[in-house]
Protein backbone atom coordinates (compact mmCIF):
# COMPACT_ATOMS: atom_id res chain seq x y z
CA UNK A 1 0.00 0.00 0.00
CA UNK A 2 1.18 3.43 -0.14
CA UNK A 3 0.45 6.77 1.30
CA UNK A 4 -2.07 7.68 -0.97
CA UNK A 5 -4.64 4.79 0.06
CA UNK A 6 -5.37 7.33 3.10
CA UNK A 7 -5.99 10.34 0.99
CA UNK A 8 -9.61 11.86 1.63
CA UNK A 9 -10.50 9.03 4.10
CA UNK A 10 -12.85 9.62 6.68
CA UNK A 11 -11.56 8.28 10.18
CA UNK A 12 -14.24 7.46 12.12
CA UNK A 13 -14.12 3.67 13.90
CA UNK A 14 -10.67 1.65 14.05
CA UNK A 15 -12.79 -0.75 12.55
CA UNK A 16 -12.33 0.93 9.08
CA UNK A 17 -8.45 0.15 8.83
CA UNK A 18 -6.71 -2.89 8.03
CA UNK A 19 -3.60 -4.01 10.17
CA UNK A 20 -1.41 -3.42 7.43
CA UNK A 21 -2.89 0.59 7.15
CA UNK A 22 -2.66 1.09 11.18
CA UNK A 23 1.49 -0.15 10.69
CA UNK A 24 1.41 1.98 7.84
CA UNK A 25 0.61 4.86 9.79
CA UNK A 26 3.15 4.17 12.68
CA UNK A 27 5.58 3.68 10.06
CA UNK A 28 4.85 7.34 8.99
CA UNK A 29 4.80 8.87 12.68
CA UNK A 30 7.88 7.38 13.48
CA UNK A 31 9.48 9.71 10.52
CA UNK A 32 6.41 12.31 11.79
CA UNK A 33 8.49 12.54 15.12
CA UNK A 34 11.41 14.57 13.98
CA UNK A 35 9.09 16.59 11.02
CA UNK A 36 8.05 19.36 10.95
CA UNK A 37 8.20 21.37 7.49
CA UNK A 38 5.44 23.32 6.31
CA UNK A 39 3.63 20.50 4.35
CA UNK A 40 0.11 21.72 5.14
CA UNK A 41 1.03 25.43 4.30
CA UNK A 42 -2.16 26.81 2.82
CA UNK A 43 -4.41 24.27 4.53
CA UNK A 44 -7.38 24.71 7.33
CA UNK A 45 -8.59 22.43 9.47
CA UNK A 46 -11.43 22.94 11.11
CA UNK A 47 -12.07 22.04 14.71
CA UNK A 48 -15.93 20.89 15.76
CA UNK A 49 -15.25 20.07 19.49
CA UNK A 50 -18.89 20.27 20.94
CA UNK A 51 -17.20 18.24 24.32
CA UNK A 52 -14.70 19.73 26.26
CA UNK A 53 -11.06 18.48 25.18
CA UNK A 54 -7.55 19.03 26.11
CA UNK A 55 -5.11 16.65 24.91
CA UNK A 56 -6.95 15.53 21.77
CA UNK A 57 -7.51 18.96 20.62
CA UNK A 58 -4.63 20.55 21.65
CA UNK A 59 -2.42 18.13 19.74
CA UNK A 60 -3.89 18.73 17.29
CA UNK A 61 -3.67 21.98 16.90
CA UNK A 62 -0.34 21.46 17.78
CA UNK A 63 -0.52 19.06 14.72
CA UNK A 64 -1.57 21.55 12.09
CA UNK A 65 0.61 23.99 13.67
CA UNK A 66 3.73 22.00 13.17
CA UNK A 67 3.25 21.16 9.84
CA UNK A 68 2.31 25.29 8.78
CA UNK A 69 -1.57 24.93 8.30
CA UNK A 70 -4.01 26.48 10.54
CA UNK A 71 -7.23 25.86 12.71
CA UNK A 72 -10.45 27.63 12.83
CA UNK A 73 -13.37 26.37 15.12
CA UNK A 74 -14.78 26.07 18.36
CA UNK A 75 -14.25 23.94 21.63
CA UNK A 76 -17.64 23.91 23.22
CA UNK A 77 -20.95 23.78 21.98
CA UNK A 78 -22.15 26.67 23.70
CA UNK A 79 -20.35 29.02 20.94
CA UNK A 80 -21.62 26.34 18.05
CA UNK A 81 -24.79 27.26 16.24
CA UNK A 82 -25.88 24.03 17.80
CA UNK A 83 -27.27 25.92 20.34
CA UNK A 84 -29.50 27.89 17.81
CA UNK A 85 -31.03 24.77 17.50
CA UNK A 86 -28.58 23.84 14.06
CA UNK A 87 -28.31 20.14 13.36
CA UNK A 88 -24.81 18.36 12.70
CA UNK A 89 -25.50 17.46 9.49
CA UNK A 90 -26.34 21.39 8.72
CA UNK A 91 -23.29 22.31 10.35
CA UNK A 92 -20.66 20.27 8.84
CA UNK A 93 -22.32 21.36 5.66
CA UNK A 94 -21.47 24.82 6.39
CA UNK A 95 -17.71 24.00 7.82
CA UNK A 96 -16.90 22.03 4.93
CA UNK A 97 -17.05 24.75 2.87
CA UNK A 98 -14.50 27.02 5.21
CA UNK A 99 -11.95 24.14 5.38
CA UNK A 100 -9.65 21.35 3.71
CA UNK A 101 -11.05 19.02 6.64
CA UNK A 102 -12.81 18.66 10.09
CA UNK A 103 -11.76 16.76 13.38
CA UNK A 104 -14.80 16.63 15.58
CA UNK A 105 -15.35 15.89 18.81
CA UNK A 106 -19.25 15.06 20.16
CA UNK A 107 -21.41 13.91 22.93
CA UNK A 108 -23.35 11.75 21.30
CA UNK A 109 -22.31 8.22 19.70
CA UNK A 110 -22.40 7.80 15.73
CA UNK A 111 -22.22 11.88 15.51
CA UNK A 112 -18.50 11.43 13.48
CA UNK A 113 -20.17 8.82 11.04
CA UNK A 114 -23.16 11.19 10.66
CA UNK A 115 -21.42 14.14 9.74
CA UNK A 116 -19.06 12.06 7.00
CA UNK A 117 -22.31 10.88 5.34
CA UNK A 118 -22.70 14.72 4.70
CA UNK A 119 -19.32 16.19 4.26
CA UNK A 120 -17.39 15.77 1.00
CA UNK A 121 -14.33 17.07 3.44
CA UNK A 122 -12.55 13.69 5.21
CA UNK A 123 -14.29 13.89 8.24
CA UNK A 124 -11.68 12.57 11.88
CA UNK A 125 -13.71 11.68 14.56
CA UNK A 126 -12.07 12.85 17.94
CA UNK A 127 -14.15 11.23 20.29
CA UNK A 128 -18.20 10.61 19.80
CA UNK A 129 -19.69 9.96 23.25
CA UNK A 130 -18.57 6.28 24.53
CA UNK A 131 -18.63 4.87 20.97
CA UNK A 132 -15.18 5.27 19.16
CA UNK A 133 -11.75 8.03 19.62
CA UNK A 134 -9.47 6.41 16.47
CA UNK A 135 -6.61 8.65 16.96
CA UNK A 136 -6.38 8.22 20.64
CA UNK A 137 -6.02 4.34 19.62
CA UNK A 138 -3.29 4.98 16.43
CA UNK A 139 -1.35 7.19 19.77
CA UNK A 140 -1.85 4.40 22.06
CA UNK A 141 -0.53 1.75 19.22
CA UNK A 142 2.31 3.91 18.54
CA UNK A 143 3.36 4.23 22.42
CA UNK A 144 3.02 0.28 22.89
CA UNK A 145 5.33 -0.33 19.91
CA UNK A 146 7.63 2.21 21.18
CA UNK A 147 7.68 1.34 24.95
CA UNK A 148 7.35 -2.50 24.24
CA UNK A 149 9.58 -2.99 21.00
CA UNK A 150 6.70 -4.95 19.51
CA UNK A 151 2.79 -5.22 18.84
CA UNK A 152 2.15 -8.92 18.88
CA UNK A 153 1.43 -11.28 21.53
CA UNK A 154 1.01 -8.56 24.34
CA UNK A 155 -1.01 -9.72 27.68
CA UNK A 156 -2.82 -6.05 27.93
CA UNK A 157 -4.63 -5.27 31.35
CA UNK A 158 -7.09 -2.56 31.32
CA UNK A 159 -8.05 -1.50 34.16
CA UNK A 160 -10.96 1.07 35.48
CA UNK A 161 -14.04 1.89 33.51
CA UNK A 162 -14.23 -0.51 30.44
CA UNK A 163 -18.27 0.41 29.96
CA UNK A 164 -18.20 4.33 29.12
CA UNK A 165 -14.23 4.59 28.47
CA UNK A 166 -13.93 4.92 24.61
CA UNK A 167 -10.64 4.63 24.10
CA UNK A 168 -10.65 1.07 25.61
CA UNK A 169 -13.50 0.16 23.11
CA UNK A 170 -11.02 1.61 20.17
CA UNK A 171 -8.22 -0.48 21.38
CA UNK A 172 -9.51 -3.95 22.49
CA UNK A 173 -10.99 -4.22 19.07
CA UNK A 174 -7.30 -3.32 17.71
CA UNK A 175 -5.24 -5.17 19.75
CA UNK A 176 -7.14 -8.17 18.46
CA UNK A 177 -5.35 -7.94 15.39
CA UNK A 178 -2.22 -8.54 17.05
CA UNK A 179 -3.08 -11.65 19.04
CA UNK A 180 -2.90 -10.03 22.42
CA UNK A 181 -3.98 -11.71 25.28
CA UNK A 182 -6.62 -9.25 27.48
CA UNK A 183 -7.29 -8.66 31.22
CA UNK A 184 -10.56 -6.99 31.85
CA UNK A 185 -10.36 -5.19 35.31
CA UNK A 186 -13.50 -3.67 36.70
CA UNK A 187 -16.47 -2.72 39.00
CA UNK A 188 -18.77 -5.15 37.75
CA UNK A 189 -20.97 -1.75 36.67
CA UNK A 190 -18.20 -0.72 34.86
CA UNK A 191 -17.35 -3.75 32.83
CA UNK A 192 -16.75 -3.84 29.29
CA UNK A 193 -19.99 -4.03 27.32
CA UNK A 194 -21.46 -7.23 25.66
CA UNK A 195 -20.98 -6.07 21.84
CA UNK A 196 -17.21 -5.67 22.81
CA UNK A 197 -17.14 -9.36 24.73
CA UNK A 198 -18.85 -10.77 21.91
CA UNK A 199 -16.29 -8.99 19.22
CA UNK A 200 -13.48 -10.86 21.62
CA UNK A 201 -14.82 -14.37 21.42
CA UNK A 202 -15.58 -14.22 17.73
CA UNK A 203 -12.38 -12.77 16.94
CA UNK A 204 -10.77 -15.94 19.20
CA UNK A 205 -8.84 -13.70 21.58
CA UNK A 206 -8.11 -14.86 24.89
CA UNK A 207 -9.24 -13.06 27.59
CA UNK A 208 -9.94 -12.77 31.15
CA UNK A 209 -12.62 -11.02 33.75
CA UNK A 210 -11.45 -9.96 36.82
CA UNK A 211 -11.80 -6.91 39.56
CA UNK A 212 -8.70 -7.17 40.90
CA UNK A 213 -5.34 -5.14 39.91
CA UNK A 214 -3.15 -6.97 42.34
CA UNK A 215 -4.07 -10.30 40.41
CA UNK A 216 -3.45 -9.76 36.84
CA UNK A 217 -0.19 -7.33 37.07
CA UNK A 218 2.48 -10.25 37.66
CA UNK A 219 1.52 -11.60 34.01
CA UNK A 220 1.30 -8.19 32.09
CA UNK A 221 3.57 -6.45 29.44
CA UNK A 222 1.15 -3.06 28.98
CA UNK A 223 -0.82 -1.35 31.91
CA UNK A 224 -3.46 0.59 29.92
CA UNK A 225 -5.76 2.70 32.95
CA UNK A 226 -8.40 5.07 32.55
CA UNK A 227 -10.55 7.38 34.94
CA UNK A 228 -13.81 6.61 35.84
CA UNK A 229 -15.75 9.23 34.06
CA UNK A 230 -17.87 11.40 36.45
CA UNK A 231 -19.57 12.76 33.21
CA UNK A 232 -21.02 9.57 31.43
CA UNK A 233 -22.57 8.65 35.17
CA UNK A 234 -26.84 10.23 35.14
CA UNK A 235 -26.89 8.86 38.86
CA UNK A 236 -23.86 10.11 41.49
CA UNK A 237 -24.52 7.43 43.52
CA UNK A 238 -22.94 4.64 41.41
CA UNK A 239 -20.19 7.33 40.72
CA UNK A 240 -19.19 7.51 44.22
CA UNK A 241 -19.79 3.77 44.91
CA UNK A 242 -16.53 3.38 42.26
CA UNK A 243 -14.75 6.52 41.92
CA UNK A 244 -12.11 5.77 43.89
CA UNK A 245 -12.34 1.33 42.89
CA UNK A 246 -8.64 1.35 41.09
CA UNK A 247 -5.31 3.06 42.67
CA UNK A 248 -1.90 1.80 41.01
CA UNK A 249 0.87 2.42 42.99
CA UNK A 250 4.90 1.94 43.06
CA UNK A 251 4.54 -0.78 45.20
CA UNK A 252 1.81 -2.49 43.51
CA UNK A 253 4.86 -2.46 40.79
CA UNK A 254 7.25 -4.65 41.97
CA UNK A 255 5.21 -7.87 41.42
CA UNK A 256 5.04 -6.72 37.67
CA UNK A 257 7.66 -7.46 35.22
CA UNK A 258 10.40 -5.02 35.04
CA UNK A 259 9.43 -3.90 31.66
CA UNK A 260 5.82 -3.41 31.80
CA UNK A 261 4.53 -0.49 30.43
CA UNK A 262 2.45 2.10 32.28
CA UNK A 263 -0.30 3.73 29.75
CA UNK A 264 -3.50 6.25 30.89
CA UNK A 265 -5.32 7.99 28.19
CA UNK A 266 -4.96 10.95 30.79
CA UNK A 267 -6.46 13.04 32.06
CA UNK A 268 -5.87 11.07 35.55
CA UNK A 269 -7.51 11.71 38.63
CA UNK A 270 -5.98 9.35 41.63
CA UNK A 271 -5.71 5.70 39.37
CA UNK A 272 -2.24 6.22 39.04
CA UNK A 273 -0.70 7.45 42.06
CA UNK A 274 1.97 10.24 41.41
CA UNK A 275 5.09 8.23 42.56
CA UNK A 276 4.72 6.28 39.63
CA UNK A 277 5.60 8.59 37.22
CA UNK A 278 9.25 8.02 38.38
CA UNK A 279 8.89 4.71 37.08
CA UNK A 280 11.15 4.02 33.79
CA UNK A 281 8.06 2.38 31.72
CA UNK A 282 5.57 5.25 33.21
CA UNK A 283 4.80 6.14 29.87
CA UNK A 284 1.85 7.96 29.90
CA UNK A 285 3.38 11.40 29.00
CA UNK A 286 5.11 10.19 26.23
CA UNK A 287 1.65 8.77 24.81
CA UNK A 288 0.74 12.31 25.46
CA UNK A 289 3.31 13.64 23.54
CA UNK A 290 3.34 11.13 20.56
CA UNK A 291 0.07 12.10 19.92
CA UNK A 292 1.20 14.77 18.25
CA UNK A 293 3.26 12.99 15.78
CA UNK A 294 1.04 10.02 14.72
CA UNK A 295 -1.74 13.28 14.55
CA UNK A 296 0.84 14.84 12.22
CA UNK A 297 1.55 11.64 10.27
CA UNK A 298 -2.44 11.26 10.11
CA UNK A 299 -3.41 14.87 8.71
CA UNK A 300 -0.47 14.43 6.00
CA UNK A 301 -1.50 11.15 4.46
CA UNK A 302 -5.52 12.05 4.33
CA UNK A 303 -4.42 15.94 3.02
CA UNK A 304 -2.38 13.91 0.40
CA UNK A 305 1.10 15.54 1.40
CA UNK A 306 2.97 12.66 3.49
CA UNK A 307 5.21 12.05 0.84
CA UNK A 308 6.70 15.01 0.74
CA UNK A 309 8.66 13.60 4.08
CA UNK A 310 11.58 12.45 3.42
CA UNK A 311 11.88 8.57 4.44
CA UNK B 1 -65.28 -26.47 20.14
CA UNK B 2 -61.56 -27.06 20.33
CA UNK B 3 -59.07 -24.10 18.35
CA UNK B 4 -57.77 -26.78 16.13
CA UNK B 5 -61.60 -27.24 14.76
CA UNK B 6 -62.57 -23.64 14.02
CA UNK B 7 -62.45 -23.16 10.18
CA UNK B 8 -61.59 -19.43 8.83
CA UNK B 9 -63.97 -18.66 5.36
CA UNK B 10 -61.64 -16.67 3.33
CA UNK B 11 -62.13 -16.45 -0.29
CA UNK B 12 -59.63 -17.94 -2.83
CA UNK B 13 -56.92 -15.14 -3.80
CA UNK B 14 -57.31 -15.33 -7.88
CA UNK B 15 -54.05 -13.14 -7.92
CA UNK B 16 -51.94 -11.25 -4.58
CA UNK B 17 -50.05 -12.50 -1.83
CA UNK B 18 -50.64 -14.39 1.21
CA UNK B 19 -48.36 -14.40 4.12
CA UNK B 20 -48.64 -16.70 6.85
CA UNK B 21 -47.34 -17.64 9.89
CA UNK B 22 -46.38 -14.25 10.90
CA UNK B 23 -45.78 -14.23 14.39
CA UNK B 24 -49.03 -14.08 16.77
CA UNK B 25 -49.98 -9.80 16.77
CA UNK B 26 -47.52 -8.84 14.34
CA UNK B 27 -49.59 -8.68 11.43
CA UNK B 28 -51.07 -5.14 11.22
CA UNK B 29 -47.42 -3.50 12.25
CA UNK B 30 -46.33 -5.61 8.61
CA UNK B 31 -49.00 -4.27 6.62
CA UNK B 32 -47.42 -0.55 7.70
CA UNK B 33 -44.08 -1.65 5.78
CA UNK B 34 -46.23 -2.48 2.44
CA UNK B 35 -46.93 0.46 0.24
CA UNK B 36 -50.07 -1.01 -1.03
CA UNK B 37 -52.56 0.03 -3.58
CA UNK B 38 -55.28 2.25 -2.66
CA UNK B 39 -58.06 0.42 -2.41
CA UNK B 40 -56.40 -3.09 -1.97
CA UNK B 41 -58.56 -5.68 -0.65
CA UNK B 42 -56.91 -6.97 2.38
CA UNK B 43 -57.91 -9.75 4.76
CA UNK B 44 -56.07 -9.88 8.34
CA UNK B 45 -56.02 -13.22 10.48
CA UNK B 46 -55.09 -12.32 14.09
CA UNK B 47 -54.17 -15.04 16.75
CA UNK B 48 -55.35 -17.92 14.43
CA UNK B 49 -54.69 -21.25 15.87
CA UNK B 50 -51.26 -22.95 14.53
CA UNK B 51 -50.18 -26.36 15.24
CA UNK B 52 -46.58 -25.08 14.62
CA UNK B 53 -46.72 -21.94 16.13
CA UNK B 54 -50.06 -22.30 19.02
CA UNK B 55 -50.98 -18.72 17.39
CA UNK B 56 -50.43 -17.25 14.27
CA UNK B 57 -51.37 -14.15 12.22
CA UNK B 58 -52.39 -14.85 7.98
CA UNK B 59 -52.56 -11.36 5.56
CA UNK B 60 -53.98 -12.01 2.04
CA UNK B 61 -53.84 -9.22 -0.28
CA UNK B 62 -55.34 -9.36 -3.43
CA UNK B 63 -53.83 -8.12 -6.60
CA UNK B 64 -50.86 -7.07 -5.13
CA UNK B 65 -47.49 -9.05 -5.01
CA UNK B 66 -45.05 -8.28 -2.36
CA UNK B 67 -41.96 -6.42 -3.37
CA UNK B 68 -38.87 -8.22 -2.46
CA UNK B 69 -37.66 -4.83 -0.30
CA UNK B 70 -41.20 -5.46 0.85
CA UNK B 71 -41.06 -8.86 2.15
CA UNK B 72 -37.41 -8.71 3.34
CA UNK B 73 -39.04 -5.74 6.14
CA UNK B 74 -41.52 -8.37 7.00
CA UNK B 75 -38.74 -10.76 7.73
CA UNK B 76 -37.64 -8.23 10.32
CA UNK B 77 -40.94 -8.21 11.89
CA UNK B 78 -41.56 -12.01 11.65
CA UNK B 79 -38.85 -14.29 10.75
CA UNK B 80 -40.62 -17.61 10.45
CA UNK B 81 -43.00 -16.13 7.87
CA UNK B 82 -43.49 -17.65 4.72
CA UNK B 83 -44.85 -15.66 1.78
CA UNK B 84 -47.06 -17.01 -1.25
CA UNK B 85 -47.69 -15.70 -4.95
CA UNK B 86 -50.83 -16.12 -6.04
CA UNK B 87 -51.31 -16.24 -10.04
CA UNK B 88 -54.80 -17.46 -11.51
CA UNK B 89 -55.50 -19.05 -7.95
CA UNK B 90 -52.59 -21.59 -8.54
CA UNK B 91 -49.58 -20.95 -5.61
CA UNK B 92 -46.68 -20.45 -8.17
CA UNK B 93 -43.87 -19.21 -5.40
CA UNK B 94 -44.01 -20.18 -1.91
CA UNK B 95 -40.71 -19.10 0.09
CA UNK B 96 -39.05 -18.00 3.71
CA UNK B 97 -38.70 -14.65 4.09
CA UNK B 98 -34.66 -13.35 3.84
CA UNK B 99 -34.36 -10.03 5.93
CA UNK B 100 -32.27 -7.28 4.15
CA UNK B 101 -28.28 -6.98 4.44
CA UNK B 102 -29.42 -3.36 5.54
CA UNK B 103 -31.88 -0.90 5.71
CA UNK B 104 -33.21 2.43 6.92
CA UNK B 105 -35.87 3.76 8.79
CA UNK B 106 -38.52 1.04 10.11
CA UNK B 107 -36.93 0.92 13.64
CA UNK B 108 -35.23 3.15 16.13
CA UNK B 109 -31.68 2.76 17.34
CA UNK B 110 -31.99 1.75 21.05
CA UNK B 111 -29.48 4.25 22.27
CA UNK B 112 -30.51 6.87 23.91
CA UNK B 113 -27.22 8.31 23.56
CA UNK B 114 -26.97 7.94 19.67
CA UNK B 115 -26.63 10.71 17.40
CA UNK B 116 -29.82 9.85 15.44
CA UNK B 117 -32.46 11.12 18.07
CA UNK B 118 -30.31 14.68 17.48
CA UNK B 119 -30.93 14.50 13.84
CA UNK B 120 -33.93 14.50 11.25
CA UNK B 121 -32.12 11.16 10.04
CA UNK B 122 -34.03 7.74 9.64
CA UNK B 123 -32.22 4.89 11.61
CA UNK B 124 -29.31 3.18 9.41
CA UNK B 125 -28.78 -0.37 10.17
CA UNK B 126 -27.02 -3.32 9.26
CA UNK B 127 -28.52 -7.18 10.02
CA UNK B 128 -26.08 -9.29 12.02
CA UNK B 129 -27.86 -12.12 12.31
CA UNK B 130 -31.51 -13.37 10.66
CA UNK B 131 -31.89 -16.49 13.28
CA UNK B 132 -32.49 -14.58 15.73
CA UNK B 133 -32.63 -11.31 14.19
CA UNK B 134 -30.27 -9.24 15.13
CA UNK B 135 -29.06 -5.82 13.50
CA UNK B 136 -26.66 -3.15 14.24
CA UNK B 137 -27.01 0.64 14.52
CA UNK B 138 -24.68 2.08 11.46
CA UNK B 139 -24.47 5.34 13.61
CA UNK B 140 -23.58 4.32 17.30
CA UNK B 141 -22.84 0.16 16.45
CA UNK B 142 -25.21 -0.64 19.21
CA UNK B 143 -26.47 -4.12 18.65
CA UNK B 144 -30.54 -4.52 18.73
CA UNK B 145 -32.51 -7.54 19.17
CA UNK B 146 -36.07 -8.31 17.66
CA UNK B 147 -37.75 -8.47 21.10
CA UNK B 148 -35.96 -4.68 21.70
CA UNK B 149 -37.41 -2.92 18.57
CA UNK B 150 -39.11 -0.21 18.92
CA UNK B 151 -41.08 0.56 15.06
CA UNK B 152 -41.74 3.54 13.93
CA UNK B 153 -43.73 5.44 10.60
CA UNK B 154 -42.34 6.19 7.65
CA UNK B 155 -41.98 9.91 9.28
CA UNK B 156 -39.92 8.25 11.87
CA UNK B 157 -42.45 8.60 14.71
CA UNK B 158 -42.20 5.69 17.44
CA UNK B 159 -45.39 3.71 18.19
CA UNK B 160 -46.34 3.06 14.94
Amino acid sequence: MTGRDFVNRDVITVGDFRRDEMLFLLDAAGRFEQVNAPLLAGRVVATLFFEPSTRTRLSFESAVGRLGGRCIGFAEAGISSQSKGETLADTVRVVEGYSDLLLLRHPREGAARLAAEYARAPVVNCGDGAHQHPTQTFVDLYTIRRECGRLDELNVVFAGDLRYGRAVHSLVSVLAQFNARIQLVSPTFLRLPLEQMRMLEDLNVPFREGTSLEEALPDADVIYMTRIQRERFTDPYEFEKVKDAYRLDLAMLKSARPGVAILHPLPRVTEISTDVDSHPHAAYFRQAHYGVAVRKALLALLLGCADEVPG
Amino acid sequence: MRPEDISYKVNKLERGTVLDHLRAGTALRALRVMRLPPGATVTVGVNLHSARLGKKDIIKIEGYELTQEEAAKVALISPDATLSIIRAYEIVGKHDLVPPLRFKGLIRCQNPACIVHDERVPGSFQVESSDPVMVRCEYCERSIALDEFTFTDPQGRVGA
